[in-house]
C-alpha cells in the first residue's frame, strides 16, 4: 500500500501553536525566573532589614508618577490587543494606529521614569552614595565640601586635577597676597635661566602659569581661600569628633548662605542618613532599570512593525502577536513593581520613630 | 476576539471584551492608590495591594495574553519556571529574612541606637521636612 492511500491520518508532532509563539513563551518562562529573582529578593531584603526606608518622601518615590505610569502601561497593553485583533481581521490601518499609540505610551512611560530617575540623581539616592549613619552623613558633607573646593580651584587655576597639582595650586592660592611678588621672581628667574635642564624649566613655567592665574583672579581666589579655610576647619573638627549632626548641618548652612561661595556649596547635600538606603537604591535601580530596558526592547519590536508603514500586511500578524505577548509580560512585571516599590514602602512595621 | 491556532491550523474565535478588561485594570490601579491614602491597618494594606496586583495579573494573563483559551501546554511550560523562580527568594529567606539571630551590621546597630535614644528613624518625616526645606521640591 502506498503512503498516499493510507487511511491513517498523518501524525502532527509538537504543540498546537506556531513555533514563533512557542519560542516567545519559552523566552517568557526564562523572564519569569529573571524578574521573580529580583522581586523575590527585594521582598526578602525588605522584611529582613529592620529600618528599611519607609517614607516615600525620603526615598523620593512619587506614587502619582508610579500610578500614572501604571495607567500608561495598561493603556498600551490594551492598544496591543486592539492591534492584534485588527491584524487578524486584516484591518492593517487600524492595527498600525493602535501600535503607534502603544509606541507613544512607551515613550511617555520612559519620560516619566526618567523624571523619577532625575530626582534620585539630584538627591544623590544612588547605590553606594547614601550615608546610612550619622557618622557617614557627617563624613559625606566634609567629602563633598572638599570636592567642591578642589573643583573650584581647578576652574580658577589651569592645569590637570591630579592630587599633586591640586596640592601645588592650594599652596600657591593660600598665599594669594604674596602671589604677585612670587610671580615677578619666577618670571625673572625664567628670563635669566640659560641652559639648565628642560625639566626644571617646565617646572618653573608651570609655577608661572599657576601664579599668573592666581594674580589675574585675585578676588575669586581670595573667596576660594575663605572657603578652603572653612572646609579645612570642618575637616579638623569632624576628625576630632567635635561635631554632631545638627552642628554639621548648621556649619553647612552657614557656608551655603555665604555669598562668596554659595553657588559652589549648593552642590553639597544636606546630611540625611537613610538606613539601608544603599540596598534600597540598588534594588530599586536593578528592578526598574531592567524593566526600562525591556520597555526599550518592546519599542524596538513595535518600531519594526511601524517601519512597514502602509506596507503592513498579514505576514506581520504573528510578529504582532508575539511582540504583544512580550509587551503584556512587561506590563505584568510593572503590575507587581508598582505596589512593592511605590505603595508598600509606606507600610509601618513599628520601627523606631514611626 | 481572541484568535487561537488549533491543532489543525485553524483559528478559533473567542469573544473578549477587551475594553471591559482595560477598565477593570484601571479600577484596580485606582483601588491600589486608594489603599495607600485611606487609614487602614498597614499590614492589611500590604496584603490588599498585593491581592489587587494578583487580580490585575490574572486579567492580563488570562485575557490579554489569552492563556484562558490556550491548551494544557501552558501548564507544562509555565509551572516549572514558576516553581524554579521561587528558588532564589526561598534560598535567601532563611539567612536574610527569617534569621533567629541579631545580625551584627551597622544598620541594625544604628536602628537600635535610634530606638534607645527615641530619635526619629532615618527616613522619618522630620528629616523629610528638613530635606524639603533645604533641597526644594522632591521628585
Amino acid at each position: 500500500m502506498s503512503h498516499h492511500d493510507s487511511p491513517t491520518p498523518s501524525l502532527k508532532m509538537g504543540l498546537p501553536i506556531p513555533n514563533s509563539k512557542l519560542g516567545m513563551w519559552l523566552f517568557l518562562g526564562t523572564e519569569i525566573m529573571f524578574f521573580t529573582a529580583f522581586i523575590g529578593t527585594y521582598i526578602v531584603l525588605y522584611f529582613g532589614s529592620p529600618g528599611w526606608p519607609t517614607d516615600t518622601h525620603v526615598t523620593h518615590i512619587s506614587i502619582i508618577a508610579g500610578g500614572v505610569n501604571t495607567f500608561v502601561l495598561i493603556a498600551s497593553s490594551y492598544m496591543v490587543v486592539v492591534a492584534h485583533e485588527a491584524m487578524a481581521l486584516r484591518n492593517f490601518d487600524k492595527a498600525y494606529k493602535a501600535l503607534l499609540v502603544t509606541f507613544a505610551c512607551a515613550c511617555l512611560f520612559l519620560g516619566i521614569k526618567s523624571y523619577e530617575y532625575y530626582g534620585k540623581f539630584s538627591h544623590n539616592i544612588l547605590p553606594g552614595q547614601i550615608a546610612e549613619t550619622d557618622e557617614q552623613a557627617i563624613e559625606k558633607v566634609v567629602r563633598e565640601s572638599e570636592a567642591v573646593s578642589n573643583e573650584w580651584l581647578n576652574d580658577l587655576v589651569p592645569g590637570d586635577g591630579s592630587q599633586e597639582r591640586i596640592h601645588l595650586k592650594q599652596i600657591a592660592a593660600r598665599n594669594v597676597e604674596g602671589a604677585q611678588g612670587e610671580l615677578d621672581q619666577v618670571t625673572k628667574q625664567l628670563g635669566e635661566m640659560e641652559g639648565g635642564s628642560a625639566e626644571r624649566r617646565a617646572e618653573m613655567q608651570q609655577r608661572q602659569s599657576i601664579l599668573q592665574a592666581i594674580t589675574s583672579n585675585k578676588t575669586e581666589v581670595e573667596n576660594w581661600v575663605a572657603l578652603d579655610t572653612a572646609v579645612t576647619k570642618l575637616r579638623d573638627d569632624v576628625s576630632a569628633n567635635r561635631l554632631t549632626m545638627a552642628q554639621t548641618t548648621e556649619r553647612l548652612e552657614t557656608l551655603q548662605t555665604d555669598e562668596r561661595f554659595a553657588s559652589h556649596m549648593a552642590a553639597v547635600h544636606h546630611p540625611h542618613p537613610i538606613l539601608y538606603g544603599n540596598l534600597f537604591a540598588s534594588t530599586y535601580f536593578l528592578m526598574t532599570g531592567f524593566h526600562a530596558v525591556h520597555v526599550i526592547v518592546g519599542m524596538i519590536l513595535f518600531a519594526m512593525v511601524l517601519a512597514q508603514g502602509s506596507n503592513l500586511n498579514e505576514q506581520w500578524t504573528d510578529w504582532v502577536e508575539n511582540s504583544g505577548l512580550y509587551w503584556h509580560f512587561v506590563d505584568l512585571v510593572w503590575i507587581f513593581l508598582f505596589p512593592l516599590i511605590y505603595i508598600i514602602p509606606g507600610f509601618d512595621r513599628g520601627m523606631p520613630g514611626h | 476576539m481572541a484568535y487561537q491556532e488549533t491543532a489543525e491550523g485553524h483559528h478559533e474565535h473567542h469573544h473578549v471584551n477587551y475594553m471591559a478588561i482595560f477598565i477593570a485594570l484601571c479600577v484596580c490601579t485606582a483601588i491600589s492608590v486608594v489603599f495607600d491614602v485611606i487609614q487602614l491597618d498597614r499590614r492589611l494594606i500590604a496584603v490588599l495591594v498585593l491581592a489587587v496586583a494578583v487580580a490585575k495579573a490574572q486579567f492580563v494573563m488570562r485575557y490579554f495574553m489569552h492563556l484562558k483559551f490556550e491548551g494544557a501546554w501552558k501548564y507544562v511550560l509555565l509551572l516549572p519556571t514558576a516553581i524554579l523562580a521561587c528558588g532564589l527568594p526561598l534560598a535567601l529567606a532563611p539567612d536574610i529574612g527569617l534569621h533567629y539571630y541579631r545580625p551584627d551590621v551597622p544598620q541594625v546597630r544604628e536602628a537600635e541606637r535610634l530606638q534607645l535614644t527615641g530619635g526619629a528613624a532615618h527616613g522619618g518625616e522630620t528629616e523629610h521636612e528638613e530635606a524639603e526645606h533645604h533641597n526644594g521640591e522632591a521628585h
